[in-house]
């Protein structure tokens, strides 16, 4: 842990500091302390971002309008700040940035790749450290299990503290103020191949976990953390122990599910008006051979509706049964309400891997709609009207083929997918405008080859990749943003982009904002998606944009720095980002 | 660019994980120093170089994400056969290139760039020098080539007693081939 403080000797600097202060106002005191129900209230705090996506609902939509289609074209960059973390680890050769700054009260607080914390004053129009409290991962014990890169996707806010996660398992608690570490606890374990690369979720006063490691052999979990006695309240596995219901969906005689995958490492949201956590669960291990693990395989590729209280299931919705593609399920669920036949809808709308954007009833986990929203859908001739599953799902089948001329598998060794397994949406948030009804998705427009390799129950090993064969990338991936009519379940627009889409969206209510991994950070009109603006920062962006306001004055930040694991694994299917570099950066942009 | 002066404060958890882990690695490198292996200079270029990226630091390589990368436990590549495949990778597969110069002016498998064409192997992150080339081959004959699964020592060998990594390897017993005790 880190604390800067300012060289006195600096006098023009510490000049500025000390207006700066002025500016700013007082430091934090009481009145800042992040309680439930300012969380619950979130987007009554126009100017800040208070959580990670924004709001409970995972909209992340601000309603901050002096950026807007008339004035966007003047948007400049304000200031920038250069952080750390790019160094490598493990199996990887540097960290990248995926993370979405959170902003309370003109203070900002980001972390880079390895967990490092930084919290920046942004009064008066540029940006100063106050401090960065540096968790010294482990960079070989946890990089070595990392499946796709350094990646640490930031921070929450409870009491005065600032909770966030390590790569190496930990939950730390840091002092808002002094950048202290407050306390820490193991929350996952790198020795049983689990990482941690989400964003805590607090809610009340507990903190919620997702982890990765499903290519690893790992059985996933979501754990609350009582922030307040730093006791585990509950973890729910999302692969059923013997004896619970759903654990007869692994057929198998190997004990498949111990090693069943089911990762949950994108933040989820929630809905207070139920107390129920709805969270997103990846693919089953091993990923491409599933026949090691016949039957449907719950709760992989699932979201999960949770009692917050409790971590009890309350309901689950599959979209790939017995997934042979690597199609997982663990992006955000965003919460919307639409008007409906028999009075208004509430929905849970989630952009998956498999192509298909779907709409399910968030009180019931009953189907609503789906669409495809990427251009090229190879492995099911689409999705049945009434379930919601691919058509070609057959219940009585133990090892799904969907459309068996493409899925790879034992027979098959060797099969072109689209999408590719990256999916036609990967990790990088949605966003949700709801005064216009449109959903915006971040697109991969992408086919990819798999090769299956049959597993075997010898190559199971703690540490070792446990995948089933591999994918290579003989096509072009380019991207695109899709924006869905909600009440329609209707594609509403689409603009293609040259490259896929590797760092998601921001909503506000005329624009929409992304970034691309060759350096482009744009902003679209929000009803046509006619680009309005853009600005090319030089790096690769893999994180999404966010607003914030301070001194009264809006702003646009995102963080910029070759993040996740695109540059070693997909590279060839983009070959011109073979020249964007790694780096580790901080864009601020104003009027 | 003296803008900051920092202070460290108080004794934290991490700043006393951080102080156990120095003064165990300290010893280690202690030790190793003691009894010198002629084939150091060669683990360093492997960590340099990043083989560790994709054939794992113990060699095994494996499939997954990136595909398969060769087990150089089980290579019977010959010592001129390892050094020429890190000089020059191998063609329309991922294992990249390490030598100034590979394919131009440099002949590899009797190719130029303009026979190899669409088949050159990927450009290696760090170029590595004919003696670093030779170094590596002969870490890999010396410590990998032919060993069976890797053990706690061969670990601790690469990494150092206190780390991590090598944790799993000292519980050997416990990971039971079913994979039963995993994840649990």
């Amino acid at each position: 842990m880190k604390r800067f403080r300012f060289d006195r000797k600096t006098h023009l600097l510490a000049g500025a500091v000390a207006l700066a202060a002025v500016v700013g106002g007082p430091p934090a005191k009481a009145a800042d302390e992040v309680t439930h129900d300012r969380l619950l209230n979130a987007d009554k705090e126009t100017g800040n971002w208070l959580l990670h996506h924004k709001n409970f609902s995972a909209h992340r939509f601000s309603g901050l309008k002096d950026i807007n289609r008339d004035t966007v074209k003047n948007l400049k960059v304000a200031w920038t700040m250069h952080l750390g973390g790019v160094e490598g680890g493990g199996i990887w050769t540097h960290g990248g940035l995926e993370g979405t700054p959170i902003v309370e009260n003109g203070f900002m607080y980001v972390t880079d790749g390895w967990g490092s914390v930084y919290k920046i004053d942004t009064h008066g129009g540029r940006g100063v450290l106050m401090w960065k409290m540096d968790p010294k991962t482990d960079h070989d014990w946890a990089g070595a299990v990392a499946c796709c890169g350094v990646d640490n996707r930031g921070v929450a806010l409870w009491g005065n503290l600032v909770i966030s996660h390590t790569l190496d398992g930990r939950l730390i608690a840091t002092n808002k103020e002094n950048g202290q570490v407050a306390w820490q606890r193991k929350v996952a374990d790198p020795d049983k191949g689990e990482v941690v690369t989400g964003a805590p979720l607090v809610v009340k006063n507990m903190a919620i976990t997702g982890v990765a490691g499903a290519e690893y052999g790992i059985r996933g979990w979501i754990a609350a953390t009582d922030l307040s006695t730093q006791k585990e309240v509950w973890r729910t596995h999302t692969i059923p122990a013997k004896g619970e219901p759903g654990h007869e969906t692994w057929k198998d005689d190997k004990n498949a599910a111990a090693a069943g995958g089911g990762s949950t490492w994108v933040t989820g949201s929630y809905d207070p008006a139920t107390n129920t956590i709805i969270w997103g669960v990846g693919n089953p291990g091993p990923d491409w051979d599933n026949e090691y693990r016949p039957g449907d395989n719950l709760y992989t590729d699932s979201s999960l509706a949770l009692d917050a209280d409790t971590g009890k299931i309350k309901w689950h919705y599959q979209h790939t049964p017995n997934d042979p593609y690597d199609y997982d399920s663990v992006a955000e669920n965003v919460l919307v309400d639409v008007p409906g036949p028999n009075g208004p809808l509430k929905l849970a709308l989630e952009a998956d891997r498999n192509g298909f954007a779907y709409a399910i009833d968030r009180t019931t986990g009953k189907f609503i709609w789906g669409l495809p929203f990427v251009k090229k859908v190879t492995w099911t001739k689409g999705l049945d009207a009434e379930s919601g599953k691919p058509v070609e799902y057959d219940p009585n089948k133990q090892v799904q083929r969907y459309n068996a001329a493409v899925t790879p598998h034992r027979e098959n060794k060797v099969a072109d997918i689209c999408p590719g397994n990256m999916g036609g949406k990967n990790w990088p948030p949605t966003a949700y405008n709801p005064e216009l009804k449109l959903w915006y998705i971040p697109v991969i427009e992408s086919c990819n080859r798999i090769t299956v390799e049959e597993s075997k129950q010898d190559k199971l090993k703690a540490r070792e990749f446990w995948t089933g064969g591999g994918p290579s990338q003989p096509f072009r991936i380019t991207g695109s943003v899709a924006a869905v009519d909600v009440t329609t379940g209707k594609l509403a627009g689409k603009m293609e982009t040259p490259f896929p889409m590797l760092g998601g969206m921001l909503a506000t209510p005329d624009l929409v904002f992304t970034g691309q991994p060759s350096g482009q950070v744009m902003a679209l009109d929000a009803k046509t998606l006619e680009k309005r603006w853009e600005f090319n920062t030089g790096g690769g962006v893999s994180a999404p944009p966010i607003s914030f306001a301070v001194d009264g004055k809006q702003y646009i930040a995102i963080l910029v720095g070759l993040g996740g694991a695109w540059d070693k694994w997909f590279i060839d299917a983009t070959p011109e980002l073979k020249n964007i570099q790694p780096g580790s950066m901080l864009y601020v942009f104003a009027l | 660019m003296n803008f900051f002066s920092r202070s460290f404060r108080t004794g934290t958890f991490v700043m006393n994980l951080v102080a156990v882990s120095l003064v165990t690695s300290g010893v280690a490198q202690g030790q190793s120093a003691a009894t010198p292996d002629p084939t150091d200079p060669g683990k360093a270029v492997f960590k340099r170089a990043n083989c560790m990226g994709c054939h794992k630091w113990h060699g095994n390589g494996g499939g997954g994400y990136g595909g398969d990368a060769l087990s150089l436990r089980k290579t019977e590549l010959a010592r001129e056969q390892i050094v020429e495949t890190v000089g020059c990778g191998r063609p329309a597969t991922g294992m990249p290139f390490f030598l100034r110069g590979a394919y131009d002016p440099v002949k590899c498998y009797d190719m130029l760039r303009q026979d190899v064409a669409n088949n050159i192997p990927p450009e290696g992150a760090t170029f590595l020098r004919q003696n670093d080339i030779e170094a590596v081959a002969d870490y890999v004959l010396a410590h990998i080539k032919g060993k069976g699964e890797p053990t706690y020592d061969d670990c601790i060998s690469f990494f150092s007693a206190d780390s991590r990594v090598c944790s799993i390897y000292k519980a050997e017993p416990t990971a039971s081939p079913d994979g039963a005790g995993k994840g649990q």
